[in-house]
Formats: structure tokens, sequence, C-alpha cells
């Protein structure tokens, strides 16, 4: 399956040297029968909280998730824990034999980023990358609040350098500041307190800022509100608030985690799912990107730089509650959650996330994602998979639900079913495409030699009903190839290797940065509690660097 | 060449502060003065070339000898690789990346990895674990603070620039100096923190528990039937349950005085729970005023690399965590270790009576720059340079905000890094396991 | 009844992981097979028949009774889960005593180390002498205490017992150390002696009868009332009793029950009983 270069359900050879796709090899390179098998590019996961400060406090909050999920040492791997917060070489090697070759952490706190950098370059075999929160930015809201966009785009191009960030993040923009107060924000043109700010300013100039930056992604966007019935109307209202600035044919947002941020209702009681309403509009509208935020039944951990929603998660069950608020910046919050199929909520949560991703018409702009761990475990897409391949899954799953959640809900009236290409679409060529990662997401000559190989036969497999072979066979992958190495046979791990950490280069003619540099070094003192010499992370601090170099055009 | 040098922005290796903007000057590979520097840094900078090991050395028939680092890393492995249950102590005193080397070293002899957590500020990580924690980084407190406590710790004593640059004395965004904070410590001696508080409570030895208790029940608008409350009368703690809601940004750091003293983790766990509680009022936050400079990275790489942040067991070959029963002062005491490394540490030295016996018992290998008690019981000492000041690496401040400590001047002639130490140990166990 | 006794063939120094020395392990096997059970020496992987003399008696009946005689201090886990027969051991019982036991009866002729009855869904466990600390308590980070049976000291008891405890009983014959009931949802735990320090600490629900002596009551339990008798599993425990409810800090709704006569130095409560 190869949707990008336009390939579906073919028999082909795929040649690899060099780590690369070619167009062919010597007869005597060697030769992987995969005959009768689901053949795919690598998975690309553009959303799951898999390292840093936060994902590392989950990790001290809760010794209770990982005691019966372990791993031993063998000759090959290290040892390690699982479950909700794998410990960073499970986190790999659980990724790998299910197929997957890229994954994006979403929310890096920038004075910790060294910190996710760390966690990245222990994270083996798989090619990550992060984005870097500035939402919630001081310099970020005083430039946007002076209206000067050039000024912020300096800044924004500095601080991916410096903390070797893929693209622009944005969470509960302003609200993270207000809750450094102990306060939040709930709509768009709500004032940042001490910020002469909106979260709609924020955004609009984050966006254009994006555009002037040419980043290859457009701004991630994690919206006000997240976790509130009714909420689903801010989120359109989000969207809504780019597309003037929007280019042609391409994204300028990315909404995350959409189940989340698509609640119809006035409280907890009269929940409903907003995802009608919500895929509608990006149906409409081509300027919008999405991922699913799917929930599995089980017990899991929220963790979101959020701050104020987990508090109140917090407040809203009784248990343990982390929170840590980032000077000048952001924060982060950590819930343990269960998510159980009785409970209306969660059953209608359960609805909103496939009816997002059945609803949106074009597999392009939505993304298959659990929002790991708030969701769920990464190791859940396997079932998430058969849910949107199977209306018989989705049924089935179904009747052991809340029924009056499943009722209210328009899931069991939808009959579409994923083929094959659409899921390879919403697992890696769309999200490798929305990343703009070029080299991956597809088999074409020049692409990176990553390769999905799942032992199922989708000529004879039908997934609407046999969808629990298609399952089975996404868990461990048959064969896995990265950068041309075999890494997965059999769904072990074959060879460990180590991944790359893809960063945006971004510069800005001379003039900017002089002018930047002349301000920040100014500001930086009074902002920051270290100097700013020390918050730069040199290139050599990953261990293996993959800069892409994004420049921008002086306006 | 006997020129002097200026080098700026550097991370002090010494306490958890981790304060990053120490001047140095130095010549002819010495460091010759501190600007910015507490006492402590100082001492730490001014004196590293004293009391330090400088060859290798190894105990035969009960006496020390010299010898060179294959022989005592190919020593140290053979210990380690035949031990059954060996203990891989120390760890916050160096880097995280040799603390990374520790945890694979740890793992490939299937021992404990423990570090200093468990002798301080263990029962903290305890009270989390069941509570949660609501805490930021040290620049929130420095711009928003109105209110801050020390309990059970005395930063004039143990984090001399704290204040200063942090807390009660700094200059915030929305807080402009002493002026505009109220600081309240709450401590079993009139400290020089004390002295320097706006509110000085002194509670009784042991009382902590029962203090903190008696606050929360106020928060919850219970009356106290008691008359007398650690050592107070109960009307003090009514009295502070107001102030501290009447804040708009409190922040409560809070050190051994909690950890070590009766309740341990319960009294931390009563504390977290006091801040928790009073967030449904104001915005509060705490922070545990950890020691060492790298105590925090040691919890962190750790906790990445495992899951768990301090005491875990590899013996069955995979972590296990369980602090009491896989700590390294609980596995000393009852003697369950047949063998020990120890990194950067002197437990000999700073653990219980108990413990310490039972570390002297068996084969102890130390890796460390300077002569201690614990290199005087080791059987096998590989000196090492000095991190912050003769070897780079990474470092954790207090509240997790990631620094990159840095090399100023070559380390004594001849002696090797921690990282290099441990990945030549790591090495030789590998070969004698045969990839077992 | 088929009857297996262990004997340990020397002196253990490493820790002894032996979750396999179980009445469910036994059940159906060889001598054999028993001596071939997996158990560990410190990071060596072993069998049984390396650390012990197993010698096996049986009459061809079902029910499985373990006896093991010595110093097992170093044995961790024994008994874990098990859910039917009998455990004893004459001599000291080590750490994780009948952790996550469901069934059946461990009698310890000598004492026990701490985690005893950890995670303890039923069945009993009855030691002669002292037991450790956290006795029927949860694991690190999670609230799932014990949730059945009943765990009888007839010594002292270290401290935290109890912790995030759900239901079943504990009794204890001495004393017990500082904090028991900590964060005890449900259930009954008896203290037949002293109880040191911050009994019921941050309780939410259950009962804790204390027949000795406590040097205080933490300020967030609040006088009820005073009981004449108080029920504790079948016995009728005549008081009387000061009856506090608490822990109030957080909000919970336990009640601590105190002996009257031994603990004068309470009646400053009085005045506040309405």
């Amino acid at each position: 399956m190869d949707p990008a270069n336009g390939i579906e359900c073919e028999v082909k050879d795929i040649a690899m040297r060099g780590g690369k796709i070619v167009e062919e090899v010597s007869s005597s390179a060697k030769v992987i029968d995969a005959s009768e098998m689901l053949v795919m590019p690598g998975g690309v996961d553009i959303h799951s909280h898999i390292a840093g400060s936060k994902t590392n406090a989950a990790r001290m909050l809760r010794p209770e998730d990982h005691v019966t999920d372990f791993e031993r040492k063998t000759a090959l791997t290290r040892s390690g824990v699982g479950h909700s917060i794998p410990s960073t070489f499970t986190t790999g090697y659980r990724y790998a034999r299910m197929g997957y070759t890229t994954v994006i952490e979403p929310a890096t706190p920038p004075l910790m980023a060294r910190h996710t950098h760390e966690e990245l370059n222990d994270t083996p075999v798989i090619d990550k990358a992060c984005f870097p929160l500035f939402g919630n930015n001081w310099h970020v809201m005083e430039y946007l609040a002076k209206g000067d966009v050039e000024g912020c785009a300096a800044y924004v191009a500095w601080m991916l350098r410096s903390t070797k960030g893929y693209a622009i993040k944005i969470v509960n923009p302003g609200g993270v500041e207000a809750w450094h107060w102990g306060g939040n924000i709930r709509g768009l043109d709500w004032e940042v307190p001490h910020f002469d700010i909106t979260p709609r300013e924020i955004i609009r100039g984050l966006c254009r800022v994006n555009k002037m930056l040419k980043l290859p992604h457009a701004i991630h966007v994690h919206p006000n509100n997240l976790g509130k019935p009714g909420n689903y109307s801010n989120t359109i209202k989000t969207m809504d608030c780019v597309r003037d600035i929007a280019e042609d044919g391409r994204a300028a947002i990315h909404i995350a985690h959409c189940q989340f941020t698509s609640f119809k209702g006035e409280d907890w009681s009269t929940l409903r799912s907003g995802a009608e309403e919500i895929a509608d509009y990006v149906n409409k509208n081509r300027h919008v990107t999405i991922d699913m935020g799917q929930i599995i039944f089980t017990a899991t951990t929220t963790m979101t730089a959020d701050g104020p929603f987990e508090y109140i998660l917090h407040q809203l069950q009784g248990r343990k509650w982390y929170n840590a608020d980032v000077e000048a910046e952001t924060g982060a919050g950590i819930v343990p959650v269960v998510y159980k199929r009785k409970n209306f909520v969660n059953a209608t949560q359960w609805a909103i996330g496939l009816e997002l991703a059945l609803l949106v018409r074009d597999p392009w702009r939505i993304f298959m994602t659990t929002d790991h761990p708030n969701g769920g475990p990464f190791t859940a897409y396997p079932r998430v998979i058969s849910w949107l391949m199977s209306k018989r899954a989705r049924e089935g799953a179904m009747k052991r639900m809340n029924q009056n959640a499943i009722k209210k809900a328009n899931l069991p009236s939808l009959n579409r079913e994923y083929s094959f290409a659409e899921i390879a679409t919403v697992t890696r060529a769309a999200t490798a495409r929305a990343l703009g990662l070029k080299d991956k997401g597809h088999l074409g000559e020049g692409a990176d030699a990553d390769v999905a190989i799942y032992r199922v036969n989708p000529k004879e497999v039908d997934p609407s009903n046999d969808y629990r072979a298609v399952r089975k066979a996404m868990r461990r992958a048959a064969y896995v190839i990265k950068e041309g190495e075999m890494v997965v046979k059999d769904g072990e791990i074959a060879k460990v290797i180590e991944g790359k950490t893809f960063w945006v280069n971004a510069s800005v003619p001379g003039d900017m940065e002089v002018k930047l540099q002349k301000e920040l070094l100014k500001k930086f003192q009074d902002y920051y509690t270290i100097q700013a010499e020390n918050y730069v992370i040199a290139e050599d601090y990953l261990a293996r660097s993959a800069p892409i170099e994004q420049g921008v055009a002086k306006q | 060449m006997g020129e002097e040098s200026v080098i700026r922005n550097v991370v002090c290796p010494f306490c958890g502060c981790c304060c990053d903007d120490i001047e140095l000057t130095v010549s002819k590979n010495s460091i010759i003065s501190a600007k910015n520097a507490c006492a402590l840094s100082q001492a730490k900078f001014g004196s590293a070339r004293e009391e330090r090991v400088l060859r290798p050395k190894e105990r035969v028939n009960g006496k020390f000898s010299e010898t060179d680092y294959e022989r005592a890393v190919r020593r140290s492995a053979k210990i380690l690789a035949e031990a059954k249950y060996p203990l891989l102590w120390g760890w916050s005193c160096t880097s995280c990346e040799a603390q990374r080397v520790g945890v694979e070293l740890a793992e490939e002899v299937g021992g404990v990895l423990d570090n200093t957590t468990s002798t301080c500020h263990g029962p903290g990580l305890l009270a989390v674990h069941d509570v949660g924690e609501s805490t930021c980084t040290l620049g929130e407190v420095r711009h928003r603070a109105d209110l801050i406590i020390y309990w059970g710790c005395n930063p004039v004593h143990a984090h001399p620039r704290h204040m200063r640059r942090y807390t009660v004395q700094s200059e915030g965004r929305f807080r402009k100096g002493r002026e505009e904070r109220k600081m309240i410590v709450v401590d079993v001696r009139n400290t020089e923190a004390a002295k320097m508080a706006d509110e000085f409570i002194q509670i009784e030895p042991n009382g902590d528990y029962e203090a903190l208790t008696a606050i929360r029940t106020c928060l919850k608008g219970e009356e106290l039937e008691q008359e007398v409350i650690a050592g107070l009368p109960s009307t003090r703690f009514e009295k502070l349950a107001d102030e501290l809601i009447d804040c708009e940004f409190g922040v409560m750091f809070f050190g051994l005085g909690l950890t070590m003293s009766k309740g341990k983790s319960r009294n931390v766990d009563a504390a977290l729970s006091l801040v928790r509680d009073l967030n449904s009022k104001t915005k509060f936050l705490a922070m545990p005023m950890r020691g060492h400079f790298n105590v925090t990275g040691a919890n962190e790489v750790f906790a990445w690399q495992t899951g768990y942040p301090f005491a875990i067991d590899f013996s069955q070959g995979y972590p296990r965590y369980n602090p009491g029963d896989t700590s390294g002062v609980d596995i000393a005491s009852r003697g369950d270790c047949d063998a020990a490394l120890v990194v950067a540490s002197d437990p000999i030295s700073n653990f219980p009576l108990e413990a310490a016996k039972g570390l002297a018992s068996v084969p102890i290998i130390t890796i460390d720059p300077h002569e201690t008690p614990t290199t005087n019981a080791s059987d096998v000492v590989l000196p090492s340079a000095m991190v912050g000041i003769e070897a780079g690496g990474t470092a954790y401040r207090m509240d997790g905000v990631p620094l990159t400590l840095r090399k100023i001047i070559e380390p004594p002639e001849g002696v090797l890094q921690d990282t290099e130490i441990l990945s030549a140990i790591l090495r030789e166990v590998k070969n004698l396991n045969g990839g077992r | 009844m088929t009857k297996i006794l262990l004997k340990p063939k020397g002196k253990f120094s490493v820790p002894i992981e032996a979750s396999t020395i179980t009445p469910e392990s036994f059940a159906s096997k060889t001598l054999e097979q028993m001596r071939s059970l997996e158990a560990w020496e410190g990071n060596r992987r072993t069998s049984l028949d390396s650390l012990f003399d197993i010698e096996v008696e049986t009459d061809g009946g079902e029910e499985i009774t373990i006896l093991m005689e010595g110093d097992v201090s170093k044995l961790r886990r024994i008994g874990k889960g098990m859910r039917s027969g009998t455990l004893t051991i004459c001599g000291t019982a080590g750490m994780y005593l009948g952790e996550a036991m469901r069934g059946g009866v461990i009698n310890v002729n000598g004492g026990a180390g701490s985690w005893l009855g950890a995670r303890m869904k039923g069945g009993t466990i009855e030691v002669s002498g002292d037991a450790g600390d956290y006795i029927g308590s949860a694991y690190r980070g999670s609230i799932e205490g014990m949730k059945g049976g009943q765990i009888i000291i007839r010594g002292n008891a270290g401290n935290e017992l109890g912790c995030w405890m759900k239901k079943g009983f504990i009794r204890v014959g001495k004393n017990v150390g500082q904090l028991a009931g900590i964060h005890m949802i449900d259930g009954t735990i008896l203290v037949e002696g002293d109880s040191e320090a911050r009994t019921g600490a941050q309780m939410k629900g259950g009962r804790i009868i204390v027949m000795g002596q406590t040097a205080n009551v933490l300020p967030s339990f609040s006088i009820e009332e005073i009981r004449n008798v108080v029920r504790a599993g079948e016995e009728r425990l005549p008081g009387p009793f000061y009856v506090f409810a608490g822990d109030l800090a957080e909000g919970g709704n336990g009640r601590l029950y105190v002996f009257k006569e031994k603990n004068p130095h309470l009646g400053f409560c009085e005045a506040f009983i309405e």
C-alpha cells in the first residue's frame, strides 16, 4: 500500500540500498519474500507523549502502572516497563514491533527541551522529533500583542534552532499562563491576565509566523476548553480563526486529539457527540487537519501541558494529581484515569473519536492517534484499526457499552469501513505529508527505506469480517525495515539501531536576527532563572541530528 | 599558557540550586577565583585538588597497593559479575551520561541500582506516588510568589543563594523584591533562616505530621479539639491556615526536617496533600530542597530508562521497585548484598551504622575523585575526574531544569572520567558474561 | 492430604525469591517436579532443590500442607497468590509472605517480615511473633490494599499497618507502630496493645480499635461519642471506648475506638461530646 504514490494493493518489488528506496538493486541483494503479505511504509505517529519532563514525572508518579507489564533484558534488548507510560527502550521496541518507524513527541517545554532530547536519544530504532510549546510563552505573547509578527518569527526561529524543535505547538493558548495564577481561559477572545492579548491573536500570530518561516508542519493546536462539554463550538471557531491567512493547498492549522474537543452538551449528563459538526467543518475547509485522540477502555494516564484541565479532572475523580508550571513558558498536569465501557461519558467519548474518523471524508486530513497515553497506550493502535475497518467490530464493541450513550451517538448508523489503503493513509502517508517529511510515509524512489510488512493478505482477507486477523497481524509485524536494516522479524526485535532526531533549522535574514539577539539578551535574564547561553542545545547533544533547513523570505 | 582566562555561565556542581551564572578565572589549569559563587561553591571550586585519589589502587592481602586502570577495571568487573546481589550505589554527584552507563551496568550484572535519594528525599518520592505533587520551576517562584514557606530546611546553610536567586530576596515580573513577599519558616530550631523570616513557627521535634494535619483540618472548615498541637497552641494553626488561603501565590519548600523526622514519607504526604488542598482556594505549590547537584538527574535518568526513580532491583532481569526492600540502606543493613560499587558517594560515612557495617563486610569498588572513609574501606579504588570541574555532562536542577556542566580544567594527570571508567567495567563484564 | 516438608540446606545470604512455594505449585506434582520448581538466589535462577531438602508424605489426598523449618527470613513472596491449603513456617518468615493470597491458611511459629499479606484477597495468616511494616498494604502508588481475609499477629506489628486497606480484618495481639490504618478505605483493625502514634491517619473509612494506650489522637479526628461495647469480627469488646470520627482532613468517615480506661489523657475530648 503506497497511497502517496497512488499504489493501492499492487504486487511490486521494493529495492533498497544505503538506507533509501531505490529503483533497483543487484542480484546479490538480500531478498525478503513478502508474498501474500500487507506491505506499507513504516508508521508515522504524529502525536504521542513518549519523552520529556512530564512523561518522566508520570513514570515517577505511577510505579503501579509498570509493575505488572515489564520486559526482561535479552541479548539484543534492554529491559524496561510498559503499559501506559513505558520506559524509553520499551517505547522504541514496542513501536518498532508494530511497524512504526517515526514518532513525534508533541509537547515539549522549551526550558526542559534538553530533557526531551535525552529521552529521545534513549528511544531506540524509531526516528523522532519534538514540538516546542509556544502558546503561553511570554516572548511570543509580547511580540504579538505589539503586532510584531516579524520579531516573533525571528524569536520562533531562534527557539526552534535552540531547542532542536520541529514545529509550533500551541496548548490552551493563554490558558496555561492564566493557570499560573490559578485561573483559565475559556474563549478565543478572553484577555490573558497581565498580557494584552487573546488566544485568537496568539493563534493567528503564530499561524502567520509559521507561514513566514515556511515551516514544514502547520501550527499544531490543542484548543482552549479541552474536556469541557459544549467545547465543539470553540474548536470550530479555533479552526476558523486562521481561515483567512491560510495558503491554498496547505493546511494552516492542525487540531490535535480532536475527540477531546468535540463535545456537545451543557454538562456531563447531557454530553453528546459534536463530531458531525466538526467533521462538517473539516470537510468544507481544506486548511484544517485533525487527529483522532481515540479512547481505549483501559486504565491509562492523562498528561498534557493543559494544567488547568488536569486540575479539573483531578477534582472530578479525587485521585492523585501532578502539576508542574514552567516559568515564562507553559505547564503540565498528570492524572491517572480509567475509561470504562459502562460509563456514559467514556462510551460517548469512544464514539466521538470513531465518528470523527468516519465522517471526515478525506483520509489525508484525519490521522489515527490515541493521543498516547491520554486516550490509551499506543499499543492499542491495531484495535483502533480494526474499529475503523469493520462495522462488525464496532458493533461487537458497542454491545458491551453504556447503551444510553450508544443510543445517543451517531456511530451505530455509520456504515463506512476503512480500506487498507485508507489505513495506510491515516497512519503513515498523510501524517508524513502533514509533517512535511518528504522521505517518509511512502515507498517511492528516494524515500527512507522504512517498510512495515504484516502477515495478512489484503487480497484475500476481508477486514470487515475478519478484523481479528488484521488486528493480530498489525500487533506484531512480520518484518520491519528501518533505513534498510531489518529491525523486526516475526514480531521480535532483530536488530537495534539508533534513530534520527529531526528538527527545523529555521532561519531569518541577518538584520532580523541581529534585532532579535539584542532584544532577547535584555529580556532573557528578566524572564528566566538560567542564562541564555545555557538554554541553547548544541547539535551534538542529539545522538543523530537530522536538521531540515527552512528559511524565511524577507516580507 | 600562563594567561588567565575567564569562563562565564558555569553551572555550579554543588547543591540542587545548580546556579549557572558562576564566573571562573582559570590560570595554568587551576581555578583562581569564582565570582557569584556562594561559600559552598567557592569551597568546591577552590579545593578541587585536595585529598584526591591520584592512582587506582587495590587491596592485596589486606593492604592497598597501587595499580593501573586496566587491572582495577578487570578486578572490579570480576567482583560484580560473580556477585549474586551486588549493590550499585551513589550516582548523585556525577553526570547523567555516567548515570546512564550505570543503569546498563546494573542491568548487566543483575544487581540493585540505587542513588542517594534513599537517604534524603526518598520519602518525598514515596509520598508523590500516593498523592502527586503541585510544583513549578524556580522562575515561577521568583515571578509570582508572595508567600514562601521553608519547612524543615535551612537554605541559609544548605542552599545559600536560594533566597536571593529564586525566592524571598529575588526580583520577579510581578513581585519586585523582599517587601512584596512574606517568608515563613517552620522548624524545630531557631535557625539562621528562621531569624530572617517574617514569621517563625517553632514546632516540637517530630510534630510535623500533627502540625500539617492541623492546618489541613482547619482548611476543611473543621474545628480543632486539642488545645496544644505539636507543642503550639492550636490557634496558631488556625491563623496559619488563614494566612495560607490569603496569599495569591504560595510555595512551600521542604527538606530533611520533614523527610527524616518521625513519619518520614507521611510527613511529606501531609505536606503535599496540604498544598493540593490549598489549590481549591488559591495558587499553591511545593518543592523539595534537593541536596546534591545531580540527585534529581539520577532520578530522571533512572526513571526514563527503567520506569523507577531509585531503588531498582535488576536481579531477575527486569526492573523491580520497592523502597524499604530494594533500597541501598536497607539492603546493606540486612546484609543482603554480596558486593558493592560506589560512585561519587561516601556511604560508609553517611549510612546508619548497621548499613555501613553491612557494606563494609562485602567487597567494595569505589569510583571517586576523593579519599573518603568509603575509599579506605574499599577493595578497589578508581580515581575519577570531578564532574562539573574536570569533566562535563548534564545535570538536573532541583526543579527538573536540565543544565550542562562544563569541563573547566584538566583532571590530575592520568585520571579518567566516570563515563570512561564505567564503560570499561561494563565492557569487561559483558566479556565475562559472554552474552548470557 | 499431602504434606511437603522443606528444610533450608544452609544459611541464605542474598535474597531468595520463592513465590513458587504455594500449595497450588505443589499440587499434583511428583517429588522431582517439586524439586525443579523455580526460585531465584539473588540474580541466579535456580530450583528449589538447590536451596531446600524436600520430603513428601502423602495418603493420596488433595489437600496440600507445606511445612518449612528453619530461618527463612531471606525468602520473599512465599505463599504468593495461594488459594487453598496450608503453609506453616517454623522459624522467621521473610518479606511479602502471603502476598495477593486468595484463600487457604498461613501459620508462622515465629516472626514475619514487612509487606505481610500485601494486596491479600482472602484466606488467613497467623503469626505467633512480631511482624514488620506495611502489613496488608497496597503496592507503591496503588490504592488497592488488602481486600479480604484476615491477618492475625500475636506479637507486635510495625508501621503503616493496613495501608490503603479496602476490606478484611487485621488483629495485633500486642503493640502496633505509628500510622496504623494510613489511607484506610474500609475494613477493621484491632490492636490489643498500644498504638504508637497517628492512628487512622488519612483514613477515608473503616474501623480501628485500640485496646491499649495511644499517646495522642490526630487533630483531624473529632470525638463523636462514648460507647460501651464495640464489635470486632465476631467478638464484642467491652469498653467504654472513646469514638472518634475522621480523618476530617481527607473528608473521611472512619471510626477510631480508643479504650477509655487506658487513655485518661484523652479526657479533654469529653468537653466536645454533644
